[in-house]
């Protein structure tokens, strides 16, 4: 896979305070790349670096192999940025923002008016092109925020935040657009600071703190990085200390223990036990009611990490 | 080139969706122009400028007689009407009618008083409708006194020096300093600097007041994109810091100069103010329009917020407004402000209106031009280094 993002020891002061120390990463052609941490990490500080907003103090930028400066509009076009903050013109319309930054990117004509018809019908917001944005509600906003960041066709689309202030029906959409992006080829940097954003969407994650990256890699790695099993409570009516004695022996198993109306079992992969655990269990004479399964998640990866809950 | 144009295009589009461009730029300056127009529209153009001054001299002495020769002097020369009266209750009735703009009442005793060095008084009766009248009366007034208060003085410095010359030696010297040719000048100003007439000077003071004014809904704009998080996506994409600035320059520029024809168009059919040779004002608009963009460039590069910028450039705006005589003729009397006017634009660019006024050539407007562009070229290098830097971090 071809690396589309590299980022290499970036680092940024404001006066006395470090922002972002030693950050690197790589995102791939087609990859999710997820930036989480808290408030005050450095993921915005981060990303304005990446996009060439913000020149580092050390550490450099490169993007399909050209080198992102702040002097320099190089490797401009492959970058499409949604910043944080709305960057929308409210006395414009839908059409006219989009059509406004396509220009930017020297696109033109045809082109042009294909690209915000595909856009607009991407974001939803077809029907509405041509109201002002002032009167689009807050989630038709964003996502017209991020209509404007595909707009040039970037390989590298960084989101930061998309999806912050948003109402619940249009960040499940949000969400969606950007998992259908990976499927293009894109390479997506996504930042935010909802561990449930960044383990649906992200291929790999970096957490944050602190200007410092703390830990990277899948969920999966993330999570056994820390020592943390999945969770599998098995809920059932027959001789539950059996059933916890058989499948405490059952390979990968960590502990089966008996809880109020059946078996807890923590293993390392809760997904391939799952199947071998259900037929024992049946084997064994006792009839299943419900099955759940909790796997640990990056919040609590990122409180064995920092000490300290994801959010404030 | 192509993103500044782009970026002003769509700024453009902004500010005309927005309409208080048309009221600011345009609507305002129209109408004060046009109620100065009603209230003072004969005050003292140049074809009607009647000075109509009255004389009463109750004392009759030598030295009141001199100020009545002075008086006529002028009125040959066509500078003033010169109405002698010799009641004054008549005299100061014509003032309320309106028959003279103003009454210089000498009261009996005065040729004595200044043989005798003692103090005196001219009065001066004006007539609040004829403000040049009463200003003309009253300079008159003061020159001819400040004349007598130096013979007197030399009278005075005889009489103590010598050895007691004879006083009737001193009264003579007395009458001798009051009749000689009064050492004042009254000088005809339009003869050697032009001047614009009443509506002209109206509509160009109100057109480059509210310039400056105008200019700013485009060079704020960069406060404004950074404030509304855009300025992040125009620094994204793969366009030039100084095209960012630029387009906001462009925009100024292209604003002000509509609003500048816009307003000359609309004054000349509405109140006949005359421009001149059109190639002469297009020069002076041009640089007027620049200049008022380079120093409105500055406050906005000085400014953090769009609305501190507003707040400061309509302080500035008013003040160099004010100084440069937009409103009224500055410094006509009084030198230092005279001089101090033309540290602003507004006074180079009514100069430059009044030189190519009544006939002349468009090539008298070009030093006012070349002040104009002094003014933009130093204050634009200001701004362009200020704006950089607020992109940069
Ligand atoms: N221009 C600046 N000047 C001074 N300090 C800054 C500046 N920008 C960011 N910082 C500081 O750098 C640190 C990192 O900020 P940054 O905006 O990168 O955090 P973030 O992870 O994006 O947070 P959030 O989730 O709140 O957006 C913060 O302490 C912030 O106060
Ligand atoms: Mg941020």
């Amino acid at each position: 896979m071809t690396t589309v993002l590299a980022a290499k020891g970036l680092n940024k002061r404001f006066d006395d305070l470090v922002a972002v120390d030693g950050v690197s990463f790589e995102i791939a052609e087609g990859e999710t790349f997820g930036l989480l941490g808290p408030n005050g990490a450095g993921k915005t500080t981060s990303i304005s670096m990446v996009a060439g907003l913000l020149e580092p103090d050390s550490g450099t930028v490169h993007v399909g192999g050209t080198a992102i400066r702040t002097s320099s509009t190089d490797g401009r076009a492959e970058i499409g940025l949604v910043p944080q903050e709305l960057a929308i013109y409210p006395d414009l319309t839908g059409a006219e923002n989009l059509k406004f930054f396509g220009r930017l990117y020297d696109m033109a004509g045809d082109e042009l008016e294909r690209r915000v018809g595909e856009v607009l019908e991407v974001i939803g917001l077809s029907d509405r092109k041509d109201d002002l944005t002032r009167e689009y509600s807050g989630g038709m906003q964003r996502r017209l925020n991020i209509g404007i960041g595909l707009l040039h066709r970037p390989r590298l689309l960084i989101l930061d935040e998309p999806t912050v202030g948003v109402d619940p029906q249009s960040r499940n959409s949000i969400l969606e657009s950007v998992e259908n992006l990976s499927g293009q080829g894109i390479a997506v940097l996504y930042t935010t600071h909802y561990m449930e954003e960044a383990e649906r969407l992200c291929d790999r994650v970096a957490i944050i703190d602190e200007g410092v990256i703390q830990a990277e890699g899948t969920r999966r790695e993330l999570v056994s990085l820390v020592g943390e099993k999945d969770r599998i409570r098995v809920t059932m009516t027959g001789d539950v200390e059996e059933v916890a004695r058989i499948a405490s022996e059952l390979p990968n198993v960590h502990e089966a223990s008996v809880s109020d109306s059946g078996v807890d079992v923590l293993a390392a992969e809760a997904s391939t036990l799952l199947p071998e655990l259900l037929s024992r269990v049946s084997a064994a004479g006792a009839n299943v009611t419900g099955v759940a399964v909790f796997e640990p998640n990056l919040e609590a990866v990122f409180l064995h990490l920092t000490g300290k809950a994801l959010r404030d | 080139m192509g993103a500044a144009t782009r970026i002003a295009g769509k700024d453009l589009k902004l500010r005309l969706r927005d309409r208080s461009v048309f009221i600011l730029g345009i609507i305002t300056p129209l109408a004060l122009a046009y109620i100065f127009h009603l209230v003072f529209g004969n005050a003292f153009s140049a074809d009607s400028l009647e000075l109509e001054v009255g004389l009463v001299d109750l004392d009759g002495s030598a030295v009141s007689q001199s100020l009545g020769e002075v008086l006529a002097d002028l009125d040959a020369d066509g500078i003033l009407v010169l109405s002698e009266f010799d009641d004054p209750v008549a005299a100061e009735a014509a003032v309320e009618q309106g028959d003279i703009g103003a009454l210089i009442e000498l009261e009996p005793g005065l040729g004595d008083a200044v043989l005798m060095g003692q103090p005196f008084t001219i009065e001066v009766v004006g007539d609040v409708d004829s403000p040049t009248s009463t200003q003309v009366a009253s300079s008159i007034a003061s020159e001819f006194g400040s004349a007598v208060e130096r013979a007197q003085l030399s009278v005075a410095t005889a009489v103590e020096l010598g050895q007691g010359p004879p006083p009737e030696d001193v009264a003579a010297w007395g009458q001798e300093a009051a009749q000689r040719p009064p050492a004042f000048t009254f000088t005809d100003v339009s003869a050697d600097t032009r001047q614009l007439d009443a509506n002209t000077f109206f509509a160009a003071g109100m057109a480059v007041f509210f310039l400056f004014f105008t200019v700013q809904f485009g060079v704020v704009g960069i406060l404004e994109e950074k404030q509304g998080g855009t300025m992040a996506r125009l620094l994204a994409a793969p366009i030039s810091h100084a095209s960012v600035v630029a387009g906001k320059a462009i925009l100024s520029f292209v604003l002000g100069v509509i609003s500048m024809a816009v307003l000359m168009v609309a004054t000349h059919f509405l109140m006949g103010a005359q421009w001149g040779p059109p190639l002469g004002v297009a020069l002076l608009v041009v640089t007027g329009v620049l200049a008022a963009t380079a120093i409105m460039g500055v406050i906005a590069g000085a400014a953090t917020t769009a609305d501190g910028a507003g707040n400061l450039g309509a302080v500035i705006a008013v003040i160099l407004g004010m100084l440069g005589g937009t409103f009224f003729p500055i410094g006509q009397g009084n030198e230092l402000l005279a001089r101090l006017s033309y540290l602003t634009p507004h006074a180079w660019f009514m100069r430059g209106l009044a030189d190519i006024s009544g006939g002349a050539e468009w090539t008298a407007a070009l030093p006012a031009a070349g002040a104009l562009l002094l003014f933009s070229v130093v204050f634009g290098a200001v701004a362009w280094a200020l704006l950089r830097r607020k992109l940069g971090k």
